[in-house]
């Protein structure tokens, strides 16, 4: 942190926040809170002389409130830089501090947050985690009973720097204690706080009892664990290391510790698994692993800097396997435990890769974006067209990639944010906006196409490409049956298949039409998968008020692993249409075919839909006569 | 792919009886089983996480003879502390339901009405907090064909509720002590302690 | 003679007692205090309780398990709504409310019962004895009077 600090190409700001992000790859404006220390920085030679004298304490938070900090602190002697700060919450005014600074006049009470704009190339984001509060866990009776504490306090009290000196003490009697136990999983692995394991508690529960352990081999240290977890190099053999000093392992997740109100001795009951037996035994302090959460600021931060959230909290990367350290945002990167639980060992290794894709951006001057960006028509948005720019595109984008500067200017799509899901393409409804490569005339070229022939046994799937696409593909490298009549057809992201698409395809005739996509926790596009479920909900509805059979349309998230949700489903539609007498479902169909057409009257009009209709014309005639001739 | 089993495995049965759906989603963490006061309180062989092994591993017999499935009350203190939210009680309910459909006798002494002297009154209905007492229409001897009161033995937890609550004394769990023992029990230490009468 | 308050307990069996306080209840109770055990709270028959009011107990405690924790479900709080109503009946013939103390347990009141119980002691004791009814004999649960 030292060397940090005195490299001169690294700038350490501490006690500063994002405020706001603008701007995109190579060209963010950040905007940072500054807080105010009242302390200049400067002039500060961190002598301590301003603690000394302040008469007021409060508790530590950096000790986990376990020893006391004055108002005018440093929250540990190592603080970079050893800049003193002035808790004005806790300040009294007295100003004994000033006069203790005396003439290094260091000491600034005037002083307020400054609002700093930088230019910012690439961002990495290293916000790290949070700790489950246990004491909401009635039965572990944690900040009732005083001598069950957490794993961070437990890293306070046999830290040498910490506040007592490494002297292991509990808290009711300020005594060393003997017989300890460790309980492993608190609010995680816990479908009522944390679902998912914190990757690293097995582990560094191991190393305070093997610590412990050294610095006074008598202790007796028990492990309560449901599964003890040593996935990486080395770890195992840590654990045998554990096991060879004495320490024990009972699994079995205890239900219950109870205290006995005269020696604050806890007992901890539980079942040891392996034997079946319940034990209760008892323990001088009880230290509790609780769960690695998000930061409680996680979701702000999430919206500032434009990122997206796994289903537990953290920032959601890129790519799970190839990309784990991009966000879905360019130029955003993660490292550590903001992405998930991690060891130091992981974050390091995060950290290095971030910081060498972020130096590829400020290496280059130029960056390769996606092709398949969105294109405005500016003669056909409503700003031109009305006078007055409906903002449908803007709202609908989850990189916040458009610009629509005035009511009466049209929608600019700032191609180096944009990452082609297509949102705006669909939802645009003056149909003003064209996808590269995704174009409606491209799409509807090759929906004529497949359904030329026969169409009302034809079921047209619209995958997307990250997951139905990939479930699909799963389908076929497992052998795994499926109708025979399916008819894939691909698009970016669900909320590129536009209700045309739709309409379009009844009217051409189709049997029936999947909307398919990923499911919303995996969205590649952040939120992408809600636009396209909520224009899928709507289509539901207009279809169920048609009179259109049910399960002609059916919409379903299949994620690229569920390549047997993905024929299951298939096979369902087959059976659906099966279920239809031929004469009946045709009728259906020539019945709905003039409402689809009605709701379609301006889908000819999209540049290059008529001239895509034509070329397709010429294509289905081959088709048809090619059949004939044979 | 098709195996002749599969839809015929014992945890598939036990799965399709609402409460027992989430039997495999247990890893055997042995909460419940500390939590569990019958375990605690002298039958050491009760075991509700073992149960849930049973039946994934497809041990029927063994899970039908098991006293846990004739044993929990459904007090419930294990299922607010099973971390995978399962609900135990109804998974041992599920198994126990299929037991007694598989003419399994419970373990439990249940609930004996006094056909002679029960006036159905429905004081013990009321109370039961299995549900497992009902007013039926019984050919009874000397006294025809009436209404009286009659215990689910599927249901019965011998819980005594109804005994204490019934006015004519009908109903009764034949448990260790009796109404006289309890009486005599008190008069005599009240005796002892230097009480005239 | 001027005897130590006489204390009924009846306790449920599945109380949610640890292991020591239990021992404790089941083999160190004071002589002055008389344990009934049964299988619930509900299970306890009012008749009981009005044969220790009889035999001149000076007061009685109840112990069963916290209100949602029953071991029969909803056991205790039927009994408590059929106590409450049998209370009403002890007041009217002059056997004072306060005589009567219900205590829910959970198991991590480690060695509250004790407590629970000194406590009581100590306010029948303020209470003074128990007023003599008039008539003091058996009442069998059978309805015939012994
Ligand atoms: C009790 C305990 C013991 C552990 N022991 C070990 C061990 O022995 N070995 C091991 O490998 N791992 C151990 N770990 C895991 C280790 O703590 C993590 O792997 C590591 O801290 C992750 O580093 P990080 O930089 O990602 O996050 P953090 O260490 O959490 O750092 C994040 C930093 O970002 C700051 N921050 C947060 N939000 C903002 C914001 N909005 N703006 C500005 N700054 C912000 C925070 O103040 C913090 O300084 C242990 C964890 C715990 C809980
Ligand atoms: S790392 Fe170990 S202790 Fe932590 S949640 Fe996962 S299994 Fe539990
Ligand atoms: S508490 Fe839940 S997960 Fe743990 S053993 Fe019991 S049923 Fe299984």
């Amino acid at each position: 942190m030292v060397d940090a600090a005195r490299h001169p190409r690294i700038d350490v700001r501490t006690f500063t926040e994002v405020e706001k992000v603008e701007g995109f790859v190579g060209n963010f404006k950040v905007t940072l809170r500054e807080k105010a220390k009242y302390v200049i920085a400067d002039r500060c030679n961190g002598c301590g002389d301003c603690a000394r004298v302040c008469p007021i304490e409060v508790p530590n938070y950096f000790d986990m409130n376990l020893a006391p900090r004055k108002a005018a602190y440093v929250p540990m002697s190592q603080s970079v830089p050893l800049v003193y700060n002035i808790d004005l919450d806790a300040c009294i005014h007295c100003y004994k501090c000033v006069d203790a600074c005396g003439a290094l006049e260091a000491i600034d009470f005037s002083q307020e947050d400054q609002l700093v704009e930088e230019d910012i190339g690439a961002m990495i984001v290293a916000t790290g985690f949070s700790h489950f509060d246990p004491s909401v866990m009635d039965e572990y009776g944690y900040s009732r009973y005083p001598n069950v504490i957490t794993s961070m306090e437990m890293e306070r009290l046999n830290n040498s720097a910490g506040p007592t000196a490494g002297n292991l003490i509990r808290p009711s009697d300020n005594k060393n204690p003997q017989k300890l136990a460790f309980i492993n999983c608190v609010g995680s692995r816990d479908k009522r706080y944390n679902p998912s394991c914190s990757n690293f508690c097995c582990m560094y529960s191991i190393k305070n009892a093997i610590l412990l352990k050294q610095m006074n081999p008598n202790v007796d240290i028990t492990i309560y664990y449901i599964d003890i977890r040593t996935p990486s190099k080395g770890y195992e053999e840590f654990y045998d290391r554990a096991r060879e000093m004495g320490i024990h392992f009972s699994q079995g997740r205890p239900s219950l510790i109870t205290e006995d109100p005269e020696t604050h001795n806890l007992f901890v009951h539980s079942e040891d698994v392996t034997l079946g037996k319940v034990m209760e035994k008892e323990y001088d302090m009880v230290m509790l692993n609780q769960a690695a959460v998000p930061q409680p600021d996680q979701n702000h931060m999430s919206s500032v800097l434009n990122v997206a959230q796994s289903p537990g909290g953290w920032f959601m990367e890129y790519h799970p396997k190839l990309r784990p350290m991009d966000s879905p945002t360019d130029g955003v990167f993660f490292a550590g435990a903001c992405q998930g639980p991690k060891d130091i060992p992981s974050s390091v290794a995060q950290g290095s890769a971030a910081s060498s894709r972020a130096s590829r951006i400020l290496q280059s001057d130029h960056w390769e974006i996606e092709p398949t960006v969105a294109v405005v028509f500016p003669e056909r948005c409503s700003a031109t067209t009305r006078g007055r720019a409906c903002g449908i595109c803007a709202k609908a984008c989850p990189y916040g990639a458009i610009n629509i500067f005035s009511p009466e200017t049209p929608a600019e799509v700032v191609t180096a944010k944009c990452h082609g899901c297509g949102a705006c393409v669909a939802e645009c409804p003056e149909d003003a906006i064209t996808q590269l490569h995704f174009t409606d005339a491209q799409i509807l070229a090759q929906m004529r196409a497949v359904l030329a022939d026969k169409p009302e046994e034809k079921i047209l799937a619209f995958r997307c490409h990250w997951c139905s696409y990939g479930g699909a593909d799963l389908a076929g490298t497992s052998h795994f049956e499926y109708s025979a009549n399916e008819r894939g057809l691909r698009v970016m992201c669900s909320a590129r298949m536009d209700t045309d698409f739709i309409y379009e395809a009844y009217r051409l005739g189709a049997g029936s039409v999947l909307y398919s996509g990923c499911h919303p926790q995996d969205c590649h596009y952040i939120t992408g998968q809600l636009i396209g479920a909520k224009r899928a909900s709507r289509l539901e509805k207009i279809f169920d008020k048609m009179g259109m059979t049910d399960g002609r349309f059916r919409v379903e998230w299949i994620s690229a692993a569920e390549g047997d949700k993905y024929a299951r489903v298939l096979n369902e539609m087959q059976a659906v249409l099966d279920d239809i007498p031929m004469e009946d479902l045709k009728a259906e169909i020539e019945k709905l075919k003039p409402e689809m057409s009605k709701r379609l009257k301006k889908f000819p009009g999209v540049p290059g839909v008529q001239e895509a209709m034509d070329y397709s014309d010429i294509l289905v005639d081959a088709i048809t006569k090619q059949k004939e001739t044979a | 792919m098709n195996h002749e089993s599969i839809g015929s495995l014992f945890v598939d049965e036990v799965k399709a009886i609402p409460g027992g759906e989430f039997v495999e989603m247990c890893y055997s963490c042995g909460t419940c089983v500390s939590k569990c006061m019958i375990q605690q309180k002298g039958e050491p062989e009760f075991n509700p996480r073992r149960l849930l092994r049973m039946v994934m591993m497809d041990m029927k017999d063994e899970a039908f003879d098991s006293r846990t499935t004739w044993l929990c009350s459904a007090c419930d203190l294990c299922y607010p502390a099973c971390p995978q939210k399962i609900h135990i009680s109804g998974v041992i309910h599920a198994v126990k339901s299929l037991a007694v459909k598989n003419d399994k006798k419970t373990i439990q002494n249940i609930a004996v009405v006094d056909q002679q002297t029960c006036v159905a009154c429905g004081l013990c209905v009321e109370v039961c907090p299995y549900e497992a007492i009902k007013i039926i229409e019984t050919k009874v001897p000397y006294r025809g064909v009436i209404n009286i009161a009659s215990v689910d033995p599927g249901l019965c937890m011998a819980c005594g509720t109804c005994s204490a609550v019934c006015r004519s004394t009908s109903i009764g769990v034949p448990e260790e002590f009796t109404d006289e023992s309890v009486v005599e029990g008190l008069w005599t230490w009240l005796q002892s302690q230097g009480v005239e009468t | 003679m001027e005897t130590r308050p006489k204390i009924a307990l009846f306790q449920c069996k599945w109380c949610l007692y640890s292991e020591p306080d239990q021992n404790w209840v089941d083999n160190e109770l004071p002589s002055s205090m008389h344990l009934v055990k049964l299988p619930c709270t509900g299970r306890i028959n009012p008749l009981y309780i009005l044969n220790a009011v009889q035999g001149g107990a000076d007061g009685i405690v109840i112990s069963g398990c916290l209100p949602e924790k029953c071991h029969y479900k909803e056991g205790n709080l039927r009994a408590l709504r059929q106590h409450d109503e049998f209370l009403n009946f002890l007041d009217y013939i002059g056997y004072e409310r306060s005589r009567v103390r219900f205590v829910w347990l959970d198991l991590q009141d480690r060695g509250r019962i004790q407590k629970e119980l000194a406590d009581f002691k100590s306010e029948i004791a303020k209470l003074g004895k128990a007023k003599v009814l008039a008539t003091r004999s058996k009442v069998s649960p059978g309805g015939q009077y012994a």
